[in-house]
Formats: C-alpha cells, sequence, structure tokens
C-alpha cells in the first residue's frame, strides 16, 4: 500500500511515443499496473504490446513520455528490483543445467525464492539436472516463468506466459500467477487469449497500432 | 559463463588444444634452441585466441540472444557482466597459456629461472589487453554469422604475420615487411624481451599501447552503434 493507502503503482507508461524510422510502435500509451491487480495487454500481432513491455523494462528509451517502475527509471538496475521477467522468447545457454540457471538468476537479487520452493512450486524437479539446449520449448517456457518469480518480485511481466504448455502446465502456471496477486503482487501479461484474460485478468487494455484502443474488465 | 564455456567443445577445443597443437606441430620438430623463446610467444597466440573468441565470437552470439535481452531485464548492471566476461577470459586465458607450457616444457625442456616466469605472466596479462578490446571491437560490428569467421581469419592471419610462430626473421619478406606495424609483432617482441630477461621493449609496450587506444575507439563505437540500433 502506498501513503495514501491506495495499491502501490508498480509500473506505469506515460503518454509513451515510441519510433522505429518512418513506424510509430507507440502513439501516445499510457496505463499503469498497481500492485494486487492483473493487467493483460491483448491485442493482434504488430499492435504494440512488446514494444509496450519493451519500454516498461527499460529495454527501449521512449521518443515521448515515460516509464516507470515502482516510481522508479527502469533503465536503473535498481527499478528493477522487485521485478521478475518472463518474455516471449525463453533462451537459455545450452549447456547449463536448469539449476544453474535457476541460481544464476537467483544470485542478481537480495532477497530470492528459496530454490527448493521454486522448483516444486513449478514441477521442475524432473528438469533440474538436465541441460536446458535439452529441454522440449514447453519445459523452457515453464523454466523462463519460474525464473520470473526467482527474486520474489513484486510485478511479475510475462510476454505470453502460456504460450507452448500444455493444459496442465498452464493450469499450474495459472495457480502460479493468482497465487502471486492474492498476495498483493503485480502482474502485468500480454496474451493473445481471451480465455486467459478472463481467468486470470482484473483489468484488460486493448491496444491496436500503437494505441490504447479500449479497455475491458478481467475474472 | 565460465560453467557454460567449459561444457562447450566447440569453444574449448580451438581456445585451449590449438595452440598446444600447433606448438607440436612448428616448434617441436625444429631446433630447440629457441624452444623458450617460442614458447613465450606461443603463449602469446594461446591467450589472444581467448581474446578473439570470448569477446569476438561470444559478444557478437550475445548480441542476437533472447538470453542477453533477459539478462538486461535482471537487476545489475552492464558492468557486471562484463566483469563476468572479463573474468572468464582470464581464466580461460590462464588456462590455453599453462597447458601451452606444460607441454613445451615436456617435449622440448623449454624452461625459465623463478622471476622471469612472473616477468611472462605480466606481459602475457598486459599484453593481451589491446586483443581483448580487438575482440569486442570485432563482437560489436560483426554481424553474428560472420563474427566467427572473420575471428579465426584475424586470429591466424595476425599471429602468423606478427611472427608468434616462427621467427620474423623466417617470414616471407613479404610478410616480413608488414610484420612491424602488426599488433602482434609488437606482442611477440615484448613476450621475447621477457622471456629471455632483457630491458622491457618499451617501443613494443608503446606499440601496444597504441593499438589497445585504438580498438578501445573502435570497441566503444561499436557498442555505440549496437546499444542505439537495439536498446535506444
Amino acid at each position: 500500500m502506498g501513503p495514501s493507502g491506495s495499491p502501490v503503482i508498480a509500473a506505469e507508461l506515460r503518454g509513451v511515443t515510441k519510433r522505429f524510422g518512418a513506424t510509430t510502435a507507440l502513439d501516445g500509451v499510457s496505463l499503469e499496473v498497481r500492485e494486487g491487480e492483473t493487467l493483460a495487454l491483448l491485442g493482434a500481432n504488430g499492435a504494440g504490446k512488446s514494444t509496450a513491455l519493451a519500454v516498461l523494462l527499460g529495454l527501449r528509451a521512449p521518443d515521448a513520455g515515460e516509464a516507470r517502475l515502482f516510481g522508479g527509471d527502469p533503465r536503473r538496475p535498481s527499478s528493477r528490483r522487485r521485478v521478475g521477467v518472463a518474455l516471449q522468447e525463453a533462451a537459455f545457454p545450452a549447456t547449463l543445467r536448469v539449476r544453474e540457471v535457476v541460481e544464476l538468476v537467483r544470485a542478481h537479487y537480495e532477497r530470492p525464492v528459496i530454490s527448493a520452493a521454486l522448483i516444486e512450486r513449478f514441477e521442475l524437479g524432473r528438469l533440474v539436472s538436465r541441460q536446458v539446449g535439452g529441454l522440449s520449448g514447453g519445459e523452457r517456457r515453464r523454466v523462463a516463468v519460474a525464473l520470473a518469480f526467482a527474486g520474489s518480485p513484486r510485478l511479475v511481466v510475462l510476454d505470453e506466459p502460456t504460450a507452448g504448455l500444455d493444459p496442465e502446465a498452464r493450469h499450474m502456471v495459472e495457480e502460479a500467477l493468482e497465487a502471486h496477486v492474492r498476495s498483493g503482487g503485480a502482474l502485468l501479461l500480454t496474451t493473445h487469449r481471451l480465455e486467459e484474460v478472463d481467468a486470470l485478468a482484473t483489468r484488460a487494455v486493448v491496444m491496436g497500432e500503437g494505441r490504447v484502443i479500449g479497455e475491458r474488465a478481467g475474472s | 559463463m565460465l560453467l557454460e564455456l567449459v561444457r562447450y567443445p566447440a569453444y574449448l577445443v580451438p581456445t585451449l588444444v590449438l595452440p598446444a597443437v600447433f606448438f607440436l606441430f612448428f616448434v617441436v620438430p625444429e631446433s630447440r634452441a629457441d624452444a623458450t623463446v617460442r614458447m613465450a610467444t606461443f603463449a602469446g597466440f594461446a591467450v589472444i585466441g581467448v581474446a578473439f573468441f570470448q569477446f569476438g565470437v561470444g559478444i557478437a552470439v550475445d548480441r542476437a540472444s533472447p538470453w542477453e535481452t533477459y539478462l538486461r531485464t535482471l537487476p545489475v548492471g552492464p558492468g557486471v557482466r562484463l566483469a563476468g566476461r572479463v573474468a572468464s577470459a582470464a581464466a580461460f586465458a590462464c588456462a590455453a597459456a599453462v597447458l601451452l607450457v606444460l607441454i613445451a616444457i615436456a617435449t622440448t625442456g623449454a624452461s625459465l629461472p623463478g622471476m622471469r616466469w612472473a616477468g611472462l605472466g605480466v606481459a602475457l596479462f598486459f599484453g593481451a589487453i589491446p586483443f581483448a578490446l580487438l575482440g569486442v571491437a570485432l563482437g560489436y560490428w560483426a554481424p553474428v554469422k560472420g563474427a566467427l569467421p572473420i575471428a579465426n581469419l584475424l586470429y591466424l592471419v595476425l599471429a602468423y604475420a606478427g611472427g608468434l610462430w616462427i621467427r620474423p626473421s623466417r617470414l616471407p619478406h613479404a610478410v616480413d615487411s608488414v610484420s612491424p606495424f602488426l599488433p602482434t609483432r609488437a606482442f611477440a617482441d615484448a613476450l621475447v624481451a621477457a622471456a629471455i630477461g632483457s630491458r622491457a621493449d618499451w617501443a613494443a609496450w608503446l606499440t601496444l599501447g597504441g593499438f589497445a587506444v585504438l580498438f578501445a575507439g573502435f570497441a566503444v563505437a561499436g557498442y555505440r552503434r549496437d546499444e542505439g540500433r537495439r536498446f535506444s
């Protein structure tokens, strides 16, 4: 909770515009995610969802407007201390084992989740001793989502969180996401799946051609 | 990064094993008279190989990797990641040089008095810096698919023409005429001075320093260009 008693704003874009050459990927986009809620970004390919996430995470600088993570500049490492991320493409050094990747990511945070708890929560027990290069796409996706929780984050950002997961794994991930929000965390995800919005999201922002074109209530 | 590379034979073999194999081919069959000097220059060859492949190819490959993008979302700055790469490169460079030295001692009887080992170590460490910077420049300027062949070409051509494999006096005339202007020649001269215990070759060190400044400029420009394209 913030000083005024209202939930803390975990992430926000304020009037963000981002251009790539002649293409305007984001055009005056404003949105915010508060602790205790799940915001879904919906939209077709090319709508600007991934660019919005990239600006929010400090991977891209806005041409106009600003992005904030817990009130700070996302390009500063200190602003990312309470943030966990799973990008759309889950890629890891192929020769590292799952346990080693988990430890590597945990080492970046001041108060990481205990490895055993993380491995159990995301059912990675069968995979911990395997090299990441030998995992299937769905298994790598599950590892990527698990890593987003490795640092005990208050904000989790997931780009297409359940893409490539089988129904059982998808259910397990959705349970973990719901538990995170119930405990007061914030969740920002992009998705194509309306059923995911209905299952998880407090609110959904619909994007099209780089703009916010609508909002809808979630579950 | 260390663990990742140790399990990757495509990296391990050329960086650790190749210099030793070259030593066996180029030095062992020849007269042992200058085996100690050759050991020193081949150790240099081993060390700059790590610089080219770990920085040059490593950075180029990482640029195209979603893993590198993911690492940027973690709460540490680029300096920490660079420090990790440097530490890993230092470890591999040590391993490559030690392996080379052990093989040299075992096959040619090359040897140095105690303090000259330290002098050679210092020369290897500081002499490798320009090549690490060249590797970084290569990593940021080369296209991903071109980085490995370019690194191989630079590595082998510079090593040969700089006299790291054979005495510069035995290089073909055309190569020898270019050799004095190469950073690998300066490195070879510095290593030879350290190995024979003569006074430091300041001309060689000044040359290496100049190349370090030049390559650092290319590296910084390449980094800014890449950052501007991918993360601005």
